[in-house]
């Protein structure tokens, strides 16, 4: 064998050794940190910021993306093709899809690979890669282009207290949504909403953002026949219910039941039990039956409220009197457990079962205000108890004044 | 038969009671004179009994009138102090796990416990009143003259000592209110200059107030103070008897000697005056304390400040009021003005006692009692959770000037109003 033929079989035997035996990805150098990689000789804004992504961490270069030469330090030669320079939207979309769509790449980070597919489907992907639309987001949108982090991660714009807000920068811009008729109020209404109040002023992480009702690449609006899933979800008790009342059975039955105007959409909110019968006449006129059965509901709610909060009341006023409320507290808990029952049965509109909760909490909390009663005479009976203290105080007095002026007397 | 051993077991007696009278001597009166029973001298070269009657002819000075029963009445509070405290301390455990338990466990189950508490927190307010008018009874009347500077300055060491009872035993219920009153104090303690720090770690015996704390109060409390107070009444009492009462205001100097013995006498007269006004007080102090019993707040809770804190004891608004106005420099204002009182008697040397003589004393006097009787005053109205607290729990630092603050939560941003729309999103 010639010299030259052993060096081009040793050549191809690192090769093949080269490509056969990947590295680690952690045990991979940050190229991007090397001098000597061409790209960040004129780019350098370009690598601090992908130096703080993943995709760094994960030894993604530059050239991986946007094509070029980053051996070469000349502008034309490291630019020279395959180059693909700054893509467009579309470009984007598949420049990502191609390691994002492949699951033998996902699979190591537990990612799934029909991210472009949901996208395709979403009203997003619709309009970017359908309709041909820029309106339409592409990945780089709501993961940045360079800086690309794990939702976990809580300087990712996809983190869920950043989600919302990464919407909103589109879906706040009115000259964007109106040519599709969406209201731009989406943001701040969700910010007040009962979701948005957990999420921000609570800050539980866990409650629902943008994303959990409609969709993260496949972002949707739900259909009003859905809305009762979105929200069972999470709400899978209250579903439960629902779908055992009358407006369960609307929706199921493909009449339009328009749940969505009891708690609201992005403004979520709990409705405070005296307002019941008030929303209820959103949809029922006044007079109704279904009217009667509101207020009927509305009425047992406030009661089994008022009798939970007086015997929080009693147990308050126990505490106060130093007495032991251990057992008033188990009873206490056992009236908010019926109590939160009647809130989830309340959806299926069962009055057999409301009613049976609602005397649960009832009997309960009086069986609390009767311990707190108890001990009221007792400290009614301690007031008592000054009675004979004063009478035998005021004849000690008594005596001893007329004994006193027996001696002065005397003494004179 | 029976008159037979009724008249053996009756010589019997009588034959122990002589023995036991031959052979005790009359000191053992001194023990019935510390109680308030007596008051003239002890004879200790006659028999017990003869000394016992000889002691209860004793005539007092004829001017002794119903003004001298406030120093009994604070005595008389202290001793029904001590008698509840004692009860209390069979039920009540020093521990941060049990101390508030063990409160409700005597409120609540222990019979007549709720009394014993109550009148033991209302004896403890009604003596700081008895005391401060028995001071301004002592200092109008000018009985701080010579030849009884010393018993004035054994008094208010007294009237420190109660001040210490009652903040040391704050702390023992071991409720929110008392634990942020006492970790507010102890803040503006850390706030005094030089001393303030070492001061407040020594009072705490920690970072915080904690189980350390409550022992350190515990100990002070039922251990050491009653030692201190007692050979202090002691002492106060057996001066008040060699000095003799002061004289009225319309003697200059000292009273003439032999005045003593020429008014009422000490039995029946006066000790019928004592039952009196001993009647009225337990009377008083039962009623208080049936009729507005000291609330029991929730456990002590280190990481939550009570969004109110209620005070139980009148010193405890007096100081809450001085630290929230006054700020740190509260105890230097209480040292120089108690100081003042305290020297009075060094400066104070003429024989006048007459008011119109005094004026500056009397302006010094009037000025402490109108800042305790307005801090008290403000101290009282005050509810609200200590800004100085509330600020270092807030932010951890303890440097920090207390600024007030909002109420601990946040403040929801205000829902907009529901959309009117309905049906698909």
């Amino acid at each position: 064998m010639k010299r030259s033929q052993l060096f081009y079989l040793a050549l191809g035997i690192v090769a093949l050794s080269a490509v056969a035996v990947p590295r680690p990805a952690q045990a991979q150098v940050r190229v991007t940190l090397d001098d000597t990689y061409g790209c960040v000789r004129c780019h350098a804004d370009k690598r601090q910021s992908f130096i703080a992504g993943i995709h760094s961490e994960r030894g993604l270069r530059c050239h991986d993306c946007h094509g070029g030469d980053p051996s070469s330090f000349e502008i034309d030669a490291g630019h020279s093709q395959p180059f693909l320079g700054a893509p467009t939207k579309r470009e984007t979309v598949e420049l990502c899809a191609s390691c994002h769509s492949d699951p033998n790449q996902m699979r190591q980070y537990g990612l799934p690979a029909d991210q472009l597919a949901e996208f395709r489907a979403s009203r997003h992907g619709e309009l970017l890669l359908i309709r041909e639309i820029n309106d339409g987001p592409a990945c780089t949108d709501c993961h940045d282009a360079h800086t690309i982090l794990p939702p976990e991660d809580a300087r990712s714009d996809v983190h869920p207290t950043n989600i919302s807000s990464t919407c909103a920068t589109c879906h706040d811009d009115a000259e964007m949504m109106d040519p599709y008729g969406i209201p731009v109020d989406q943001f701040e209404t969700y910010r007040a909403s009962a979701h948005g109040l957990s999420l921000y002023e609570e800050g539980n992480a866990a409650s629902p953002t943008c994303v959990n009702c409609h969709g993260s690449h496949a972002a949707l609006p739900a259909p009003a026949g859905e809305v009762p899933n979105v929200c069972g979800q999470c709400h899978v008790l209250v579903r439960q219910e629902f779908y055992e009342g009358p407006h369960g059975d609307a929706t199921l039955g493909g009449r339009r039941p328009r749940t969505i105007n009891c708690h609201r959409k992005h403004g979520t909110e709990h409705i405070p039990h005296e307002a019941v019968q008030a929303t209820c006449r959103e949809c029922h006129e006044s007079g109704t039956p279904e009217d009667d059965i509101a207020g009927a509901l509305q009425e047992t709610l406030v009661q089994a409220e008022e009798d939970l909060e007086a015997a929080g009341r009693s147990i308050d006023e126990l505490v106060r009197h130093g007495r032991d409320v251990t057992s008033a507290k188990l009873r206490f808990r056992t009236a908010q457990a019926s109590q939160l029952q009647l809130t989830l049965v309340q959806h299926s509109l069962d009055s057999l079962r409301i009613e049976d909760l609602s005397r649960r909490v009832r009997s309960t909390s009086r069986g609390i205000q009767e311990i707190e009663e108890v001990s009221q005479e007792h400290r009614w009976e301690h007031k008592l108890m000054t009675i004979p203290v004063w009478f035998l105080a005021l004849a000690v007095v008594f005596f001893s004044a007329i004994k006193l002026s027996g001696v002065r007397r005397t003494d004179e | 038969m029976v008159r037979r051993a009724l008249s053996y077991i009756g010589s019997a007696l009588s034959q122990t009671y002589q023995a036991v009278k031959a052979s005790t001597d009359a000191s053992v009166l001194g023990a019935a004179r510390f109680l308030g029973l007596l008051y003239g001298p002890i004879d200790r070269s006659l028999p017990v009994d003869q000394a016992l009657k000889k002691t209860l002819r004793y005539r007092l000075a004829p001017h002794v009138g119903w003004r001298h029963s406030l120093g009994g009445i604070a005595y008389l509070l202290f001793v029904i102090l001590v008698a509840t405290g004692v009860m209390l301390v069979f039920y009540y455990r020093p521990s941060p796990q049990e101390a508030h338990a063990s409160v409700q466990h005597i409120v609540s189950d222990v019979a007549f416990g709720w009394l014993v508490r109550d009148v033991h927190a209302w004896s403890a307010n009604l003596i700081v009143i008895a005391l401060i008018l028995h001071m301004g009874r002592v200092f109008v009347e000018a009985s701080y003259k010579p030849p009884r500077e010393t018993n004035w300055l054994i008094g208010l060491l007294l009237m420190v000592v109660v001040f210490l009872f009652g903040a040391s035993g704050y702390l023992l219920p071991w409720d929110q209110w008392s634990y942020w009153l006492v970790a507010e104090i102890t803040h503006a303690m850390e706030g005094l200059p030089l001393f303030g720090a070492t001061m407040a770690d020594a009072v705490r015996g920690d970072e915080v107030v904690s189980g350390a704390t409550l022992s350190r109060f515990f100990a002070l409390h039922v251990v050491l103070l009653p030692w201190i107070a007692a050979a202090l009444l002691v002492y106060h009492f057996t001066l008040v008897r060699r000095r003799g009462i002061a004289p009225p205001m319309s003697i200059p100097g000292d009273a003439p000697k032999g005045a003593a013995g020429l008014g009422v006498p000490f039995f029946p007269t006066q000790l019928l005056r004592s039952l009196i006004v001993s009647s009225l007080v337990i009377a008083v102090v039962i009623t208080l304390a049936a009729f507005f019993p000291r609330p029991v707040g929730d456990p002590a809770d280190i990481s939550t400040v009570p969004e109110s804190l209620v005070t139980t004891w009148l010193l405890a608004d007096v100081a809450r009021a001085l630290i929230r106005y006054v700020g740190p420099w509260l105890f230097i204002i209480l040292l120089v003005l108690l100081g003042g009182l305290a020297v009075l008697p060094l400066f104070d040397r003429r024989p006048a006692r007459q008011l119109r003589d005094r004026r500056i004393a009397l302006l010094l006097g009037a000025v402490f009692f109108l800042i305790f009787a307005s801090a008290w005053f403000a101290g009282h109205q005050m509810r609200n959770t200590p800004p100085s607290i509330a600020v270092e729990h807030d932010s951890g630092a303890s440097e920090q000037a207390p600024i007030p603050i909002e109420p601990l939560g946040l403040s929801p941003i205000q829902p907009t109003q529901p959309e009117n729309e309905e049906g698909v999103p």
